[in-house]
This record gives C-alpha cells, sequence and structure tokens, in this order.
C-alpha cells in the first residue's frame, strides 16, 4: 500500500512536471517565432533568421517528445481514466498550434518572401496578436490542470486576440491584392499570412475544447 | 454438526451470495467501471472489510430483525431466507431496486402469520421508517459532502493528476468503509433468522474469540464475498454503463454518503454514545445499500441544481416498498404450508 502511493505520487509529480514544461514550449514557440518573423523583416534570411528557425525546429522537436511521453504515462499508469481522452486531445491540438509556427517559420526560409515594407508593421502586428493569443491559450491550458476557474478569463482574451487577428488578417489581404505587386507575389504573400492568422484560430480552437474540458473537469 | 443445518443454511449462504453479487456494485461499482479502481483490488478490499464488519459489528441489527419475529425453527429459518431471495430475483428482474431488508423483513412477517406469532408492531414501525430515512439520509449526506468537497477542489487548487491520486486512495478507503458498513448492517439480512437455531459455540483459537453467533456471521460473510469475488464483476458492467456520467468524485461522495449512512444504521458503540448523552438514536436496522445509494445520487443531483434527475427512480422505490415485504410475506407463507404440510418440516417451535 505504501509503495503503492510512492510510485503513484513520484510518476504524477514527473508527468505533471512534463505538463507544465509541454505547455511552456507553447510560449516559447510563440516568442521565438514572434522574433523569427521580425529577424527575417529586417534582415532577410540570415545567419540569425537561420539560428532562429533552428530554435524553433528544436523547440517542436521537444514539444513532440513530451506530448509522446505524456500520452505514454497516461495510458501506462492508468492516470486520469475518465478525463484521459480529452487531455490526450488537448495535447494533440497543442503541439499543433507548436508544429505550425515551425512551419510557418520554416516556409519563410525556403520561399523567401518579398515583402514590401509597407507592410512590415502590419505583418508584426498580425504576428504579436497571433503569438499572445498562443500565449493566452496556453495559460488557459495550464490553469485547466491546477485552477479551472481562470479558464474562462483567458478563453476570453484568446477570443479577443483571434477577432484582432481576423480583422488585421483581411485588412492585410486587402491591401495586398490592392496594391501594384504582381499576381505571384501577392498569392505568396496571402497564403503565408494565412497561415500565420491560422495559428490563432488554432488557438481558438483549443479554448473552445478546454472550456468544455473545465465543465467535465468540475465534480 | 448436524449436516441438516447446513442443508438448511443453504438459503441464507444463496441470499449472502446474491447481497454479494448486487451490491458490491454499490460500494465500488463507479470505481471499477471508471477504471479508477482494479476489479481484483476493490473486491479483496471489500471483502475483508465486510467479514471484519460482519463478525466484529452485525449483531445490533440482528437483534432488531429479531425482535420482529424469532424464528425459532431452522425449516422456517430455511423458508424464510428462500423466500426473501425468491422475491429479491423477482424484483430484480423486473427492473425494480431491490432491497434485501425489505425482502427479509416481509418475510419473516410471513413467517410471524403462519406461526400465528405477533408481530411487534413498535419493532416493525421503527424499521418500516428507516426505509424512508436510509434514502433520504443518505441524500442529506451527499448533499453537503458535495459542497465540501467541491469547495475543497476549488480553493485548494490541486494539480488535475494529484487529484487523481487523492480520489484513487479515496476510493480505496471508502471500499474498505463501504465493506465494513455493509457487513456490519447487512449481515442481520443474511443470517439474521438463523441465530435462533444456530448450532455454533463459542471458540477459542489462541486468544482469538469468537461466540456463535459470529461464527454464523462468519459463514454469512464469507457467501457475501463469494458474491463478491464470482458475480459482481457481471453486476458492475451492467450497472457500470449507467453511472458512467458519474465522475470519480462524485462517486467517492456516493459511496461515503451511503457507507456513514449504513454504519449509523449498524454501530451499537454509537448508539450508546449518543443515548448516554441523552441525544436520539438511530434504530439498528438492516438498510437497503442499493436504496442509499439512490438516495446519494439525488443529493448529488439535488446539489447540482436538480437537473438530470430521473424522478421516476423514486416511483420505483415507492413501488419497492408496498412490493417486495408484500411479495416476500405472502411467497413465505404459502412456502411454508408446503415445507410444513408436504414435506413434514417443522416450520415454528410454538
Amino acid at each position: 500500500m505504501f509503495n503503492f502511493k510512492i510510485s503513484l505520487f513520484s510518476n504524477t509529480k514527473k508527468l505533471e512536471g512534463k505538463i507544465d514544461a509541454f505547455h511552456d514550449k507553447v510560449i516559447d514557440a510563440a516568442m521565438t517565432f514572434n522574433k523569427a518573423i521580425r529577424t527575417f523583416l529586417e534582415q532577410q534570411r540570415s545567419d540569425e533568421f537561420k539560428k532562429i528557425n533552428k530554435q524553433i525546429k528544436q523547440i517542436e522537436h521537444d514539444a513532440d517528445k513530451l506530448r509522446r511521453d505524456i500520452e505514454n504515462n497516461l495510458y501506462t499508469h492508468n492516470l486520469i481514466p475518465d478525463l484521459r481522452a480529452d487531455v490526450l486531445e488537448l495535447v494533440e491540438n497543442i503541439d499543433r498550434i507548436i508544429n505550425r509556427f515551425d512551419e510557418v517559420s520554416y516556409k519563410f526560409y525556403i520561399e523567401r518572401p518579398e515583402i514590401p515594407h509597407i507592410y512590415h508593421s502590419r505583418i508584426i502586428n498580425l504576428v504579436e496578436q497571433v503569438c499572445e493569443c498562443a500565449e493566452n491559450m496556453s495559460i488557459a491550458s495550464r490553469s485547466c490542470f491546477r485552477d479551472f476557474s481562470l479558464v474562462r478569463d483567458y478563453s476570453q482574451k484568446v477570443y479577443f486576440l483571434e477577432h484582432e487577428s481576423d480583422i488585421i488578417f483581411g485588412h492585410l489581404k486587402e491591401a495586398i491584392f490592392d496594391s501594384d505587386i504582381p499576381l505571384a507575389n501577392k498569392l505568396q504573400l496571402s497564403s503565408l499570412i494565412e497561415e500565420i492568422a491560422d495559428i490563432a484560430d488554432l488557438a481558438e480552437d483549443c479554448v473552445d475544447e478546454l472550456l468544455i474540458f473545465a465543465i467535465k473537469r468540475d465534480i | 454438526m448436524d449436516i441438516m443445518f447446513f442443508i438448511f443454511l443453504s438459503s441464507g449462504l444463496f441470499l449472502g451470495w446474491s447481497l454479494g453479487a448486487n451490491d458490491a456494485a454499490n460500494i465500488f461499482g463507479t470505481a471499477v467501471g471508471s477504471r479508477m479502481l482494479k476489479f481484483r483490488t476493490a473486491a479483496l478490499i471489500a471483502s475483508v472489510f465486510i467479514i471484519l464488519g460482519a463478525v466484529y459489528a452485525g449483531s445490533g441489527a440482528s437483534q432488531t430483525l429479531g425482535k420482529l419475529g424469532t424464528v425459532n425453527a431452522l425449516p422456517g429459518a430455511f423458508m424464510v431466507a428462500l423466500a426473501a431471495a425468491v422475491s429479491i430475483y423477482w424484483m430484480s428482474a423486473s427492473g425494480l431496486p431491490v432491497s434485501t431488508s425489505q425482502a427479509i423483513v416481509g418475510a419473516i412477517i410471513g413467517w410471524n402469520l403462519y406461526s400465528g406469532k405477533p408481530t411487534d408492531i413498535s419493532t416493525f414501525n421503527v424499521i418500516a421508517s428507516t426505509w424512508i430515512i436510509c434514502p433520504v439520509l443518505s441524500a442529506v449526506f451527499a448533499f453537503f459532502t458535495y459542497f465540501a468537497v467541491r469547495g475543497l477542489l476549488r480553493h485548494a487548487h490541486i494539480h488535475l493528476l494529484r487529484q487523481d491520486c487523492y480520489v484513487r486512495i479515496g476510493l480505496i478507503i471508502i471500499a474498505a468503509f463501504g465493506g465494513y458498513a455493509l457487513g456490519a448492517n447487512n449481515i442481520a439480512n443474511v443470517m439474521g433468522v438463523f441465530v435462533e437455531s444456530s448450532p455454533f459455540h463459542d471458540v477459542n483459537y489462541h486468544g482469538f474469540l469468537l461466540n456463535g453467533t459470529q461464527i454464523l456471521f462468519l459463514i454469512g460473510a464469507l457467501a457475501i464475498c463469494i458474491g463478491v469475488l464470482t458475480y459482481s464483476h457481471k453486476t458492475i458492467r451492467t450497472i457500470g454503463n449507467s453511472l458512467m456520467s458519474i465522475t470519480p468524485a462524485v462517486a467517492w461522495i456516493v459511496v461515503f454518503s451511503q457507507s456513514l449512512v449504513l454504519f449509523l444504521f449498524a454501530s451499537a458503540s454509537l448508539e450508546h454514545f449518543l443515548s448516554a448523552r441523552g441525544l436520539p438514536t438511530l434504530p439498528l436496522v438492516p438498510v437497503s445499500s442499493s436504496q442509499a445509494v439512490i438516495g446519494a445520487i439525488l443529493g448529488v443531483g439535488i446539489a447540482k441544481g436538480g437537473r438530470n434527475i430521473n424522478w421516476t427512480i423514486l416511483g420505483k422505490i415507492g413501488i419497492g416498498w408496498i412490493a417486495t415485504p408484500l411479495i416476500a410475506a405472502l411467497l413465505c407463507f404459502i412456502s411454508l404450508f408446503f415445507l410444513e404440510n408436504v414435506f413434514n418440516q417443522t416450520v415454528y417451535l410454538p
């Protein structure tokens, strides 16, 4: 009985740490992505940008490892059987956001889009909204594990930021297609900013799921 | 020892087996159904504590049943237990929440009627009042425990995984307490009618003292445990799905409330404690764990704002209050007639 308690608590403590670390990765990915896009706009595909791009890849790789560990631990030690499926889905969806940060950053690296200077401030604004949205989603998700009464507050922030990013994306896309740059550039830019804005949509989907999870989590 | 005793005891053992098979689901059904506990772990813990409860605290409720009617002949006791067991089977098959206690009370009254012995009306009133008090008290306990546990979980900000650990340990402890309470309270249903005709004497094994009634209760408790270990997993599989919407924490609240009620109706020491201080006491009566569970689920439902409560279940309990003792009494009366006149058995002593 005593051994059972000790091993149960030690497994739980380790997994708690992994779930926290996984949420940290979302914030790391968001901040690094923000830095990567700013660097690209200033320096194009410089060594600095390549370095930051590698950092995002490493964050994505670490997050994948943590996700697999969390999933394995939940099943191996038969933890939270009633909510396990919800936690797994949540972890998968959060991981999708981290993957998207990596994919978009890599797309900038590969495609090297030519972005006229007049759009820089609006792209930076969009990236900031999207990153803040992902960060707030991460905080909401983390609170769902400890203090689920906070989930609603952070979810509201995510909804607001997602809406803001949609507006910025709409105006930016309109401005791009109203400009005189070649159609190929317009399409490339439009596709890239759409992918950036999509990250906020993914965060919003996670939050929808979190709100249901918080209701289930209450006794 | 007379082999006939064990043949006649078989109906009581069958009743014990069916009690174990059915009522174990009330103690750890949701915990096993929701995969919080392994069946083997839960069944083993509950079984050990059912035996402890039956042997060390089972006499109180048994004495009250004795006051209702002292079944003084072994074949009569056999038929009382058998009539109760068959009534339970019929009621269960009809989908009604059946109570072993109500069935045995009905069967004893059937024996009283057949043998011409008077039924102690005041004892009957006390027992019948517990059929209402038991689910109501369980609902009240569950109602307040729900708010206490919810308040604690909301304010303690415990990590979901750690909460899972605590609930798991809580379910293990409650399986033990539930087992003890079930053994203490319900052994009277299984073996109570055999107490008068028990051939067992006191045993002192290396300072380990058991009186005749305790040995009888030990045998009854073993029958309950066999029911728990051999058949309750099937009951859990059937009931488990309908209880799956209950979270493990709520399952803990339900089992805690139910077990507390069973314990209160079985604890002689608590009765002494309260009466010594001039406080009102609860009668020591075997009560239905199934109805206590339904009461507790209703209590939690009311605490949650009264949504999703299946009020028809209350109607079913009401039908059970009347139908179970009536069927058992009638069945016992008719069967005693056959046992006495066809099989030439002495079913009562004048």
